[in-house]
């Protein structure tokens, strides 16, 4: 699996994390080159802040949220799918693509498809390879790590 | 970074900060002041100037501004506030980082900033239709500015800005022009500039200048006023070279009527036009617009309590500040408006159309007063343009 790519999951505190953590717990392989980042519900996520972890250099960010009838508050995975689509609009203008935006919904059982959800986006990433619209800054200091590491 | 930084005596007295005669001109007039928000400029400049110590009171307000322009209009001594906020916020940025509340969490300044990526392949030019003709290649290009994304990310509350630049390669088209529209256009770094963050305002420039000139333009047009303040003042102090010709388009409809041999189709409606900062006061195109709204045959022209260079704000400036404050400018202008008894508020600026529809989709008070119809110039007078004679 390529290092050298950013893969950031936003994933809700209840069904998905749940699955994360029996996942972990059942030593189920994860791919390594992930940032998981828990939030209450996938109904506080908005599309600036998808757009922000583009802005920071993700490759890839996987949406991990409750299904639509589960939800612990009410509107969250339905809000999640307007900002998608919303979302993926933009990715599609700047060049950026919208497969590098993918959403899952799991319930609280489901750990084996999350890890396997997660593999086949991390692959999905890699066969795409780096984000070709990272800023300027974000860019060179991703280069600047890399010399250093040499 | 301390505000005891001799940069700032200089942006002081460049800006002729030292010339207040601390009248109060500035502060009876902004927008903000007005609308009850605790900030004032004339009490800024006296700081500054006094009192630099408060530190917070001046970090705040450098932030506070719309830069809206309408205080160093009505300043009698010359005081170039908003520039002197531009240079404050870029030194401030530098040091302290970027502050000031970032309407919609900051969205559209990231999908700037991502834009300074040198090897982005866009696929911007998807509401082309077929009647439109445009080129890859030659010597008069269209700018078309945010607008593609403006339509997507404000989609919810219905604003068409892309019938802004639709309009405006029409009337290119009309005159015999086939502009030419890149395919990697970045957006012009106006909001980016104003917000403090001048490295990717630079680099912005640099990349649309290089996508302009591998395309062979000698001429820019542009019909957005934020974009033409970019292009004609800011530009060509980034890049020494520069040599683009930059015209505003509503400029050019203007001369080409002038020359005959085109008018307007018959609209019988009443209607206001609302100043855009950057048009009216930034650049001083205020008559043409008018001008051409006077072309219109049947169309009755009504100014509103402020219009001009004295224009109120339409409550934003560079999507950042956005507070109650922004919408009770808007509800104000927008009453101005219905004043008038007008049937539309014609206006020449996508963002002033943005923030003014924003203010009449109240959820609370939505179908009340607060109604009434925006159009487009530029979209208005293409559609209603032929030859005649």
């Amino acid at each position: 699996m390529d290092k050298d790519l950013n893969l950031l999951g936003i994933c809700c505190n209840w069904n998905p994390y749940a699955c994360y953590s029996a996942a972990s717990r059942a030593n189920l392989p994860m791919p390594r080159n992930f940032r998981l980042m828990r939030v209450m519900c996938i109904g506080r996520i908005n599309q600036a802040l998808i757009l922000r972890a583009f802005e920071m250099g993700a490759d890839g960010v996987i949406l991990l949220e409750c299904k639509d009838e589960d939800c612990r508050y009410g509107p969250g995975p339905e809000m999640g799918h307007t900002n998608v689509r919303r979302v993926r609009k933009i990715l599609e203008l700047l060049g950026i693509g919208q497969e590098r935006l993918v959403e899952r919904q799991f319930s609280a059982h489901e750990k084996e498809e999350l890890a396997s959800s997660l593999w086949s986006f991390a692959e999905e990433i890699a066969r795409l390879g780096p984000n070709p619209a990272k800023p300027r800054q974000e860019r060179e200091r991703q280069q600047a790590i890399k010399r250093e590491a040499v | 970074m301390s505000l005891k930084d001799p940069r700032i005596d200089k942006m002081i007295g460049d800006n002729s900060l030292y010339m207040c005669l601390e009248c109060g001109k500035c502060s009876a007039s902004c927008p903000r002041m007005l609308t009850g928000k605790e900030y004032s400029p004339r009490l800024l400049a006296h700081k500054l100037i006094a009192e630099r110590n408060d530190e917070a009171f001046i970090e705040n307000s450098v932030w506070e501004c719309l830069t809206c322009g309408l205080c160093e209009e009505r300043c009698p001594s010359g005081v170039a506030v908003s520039n002197f906020i531009l240079e404050m916020r870029t030194l401030l940025a530098g040091s302290k980082g970027l502050k000031g509340y970032r309407a919609h969490d900051g969205a559209l300044h990231s999908w700037m900033r991502m834009m300074t990526s040198p090897e982005m392949e866009q696929d911007r030019l998807g509401w082309l239709t077929p009647e439109l003709k445009t080129r890859e290649k030659g010597p008069v290009a269209y700018f078309v500015g945010c607008a593609p994304y403006f339509d997507v990310f404000f989609a919810g509350i219905q604003v068409d800005t892309l019938s802004i630049a639709r309009s405006s390669v029409k009337l290119l088209n009309f005159f015999d022009i086939e502009p030419v529209l890149l395919k990697n256009e970045r957006c012009c770094g106006h909001d980016l500039l104003w917000t403090g963050d001048r490295d990717n305002f630079e680099t912005l420039c640099r990349l649309n200048y290089a996508e302009l000139k591998s395309a062979g333009v000698e001429e820019v047009i542009l019909s957005c006023p934020e974009g033409y303040l970019v292009f004609s003042k800011y530009m060509p102090k980034v890049i020494p070279e520069f040599d683009l010709k930059v015209t505003f388009l509503l400029n050019m409809v203007a001369e080409e009527m002038y020359r005959g041999g085109k008018a307007f189709k018959p609209l019988r409606r009443k209607v206001t036009y609302h100043d855009p900062c950057r048009l009216s006061r930034k650049a001083g195109i205020v008559e043409e617009p008018r001008k051409l709204l006077g072309m219109v045959p049947e169309l009755s022209l009504r100014e509103m309590e402020s219009w001009g260079k004295s224009s109120l704000c339409c409550g934003n400036n560079g999507f950042i500040n956005c507070d109650a404050y922004s919408k009770k400018i808007q509800v104000e202008r927008i009453k101005q408006a219905r004043a008038t008894r007008a049937e539309a508020m014609v206006t020449a600026c996508p963002k002033c159309m943005i923030h003014l529809t924003c203010a009449m989709r109240d959820p609370v008070r939505r179908g009340s007063d607060r109604k009434l119809e925006i159009v487009d110039l530029i979209t208005l007078l293409a559609e209603r343009i032929e030859y005649k004679g």
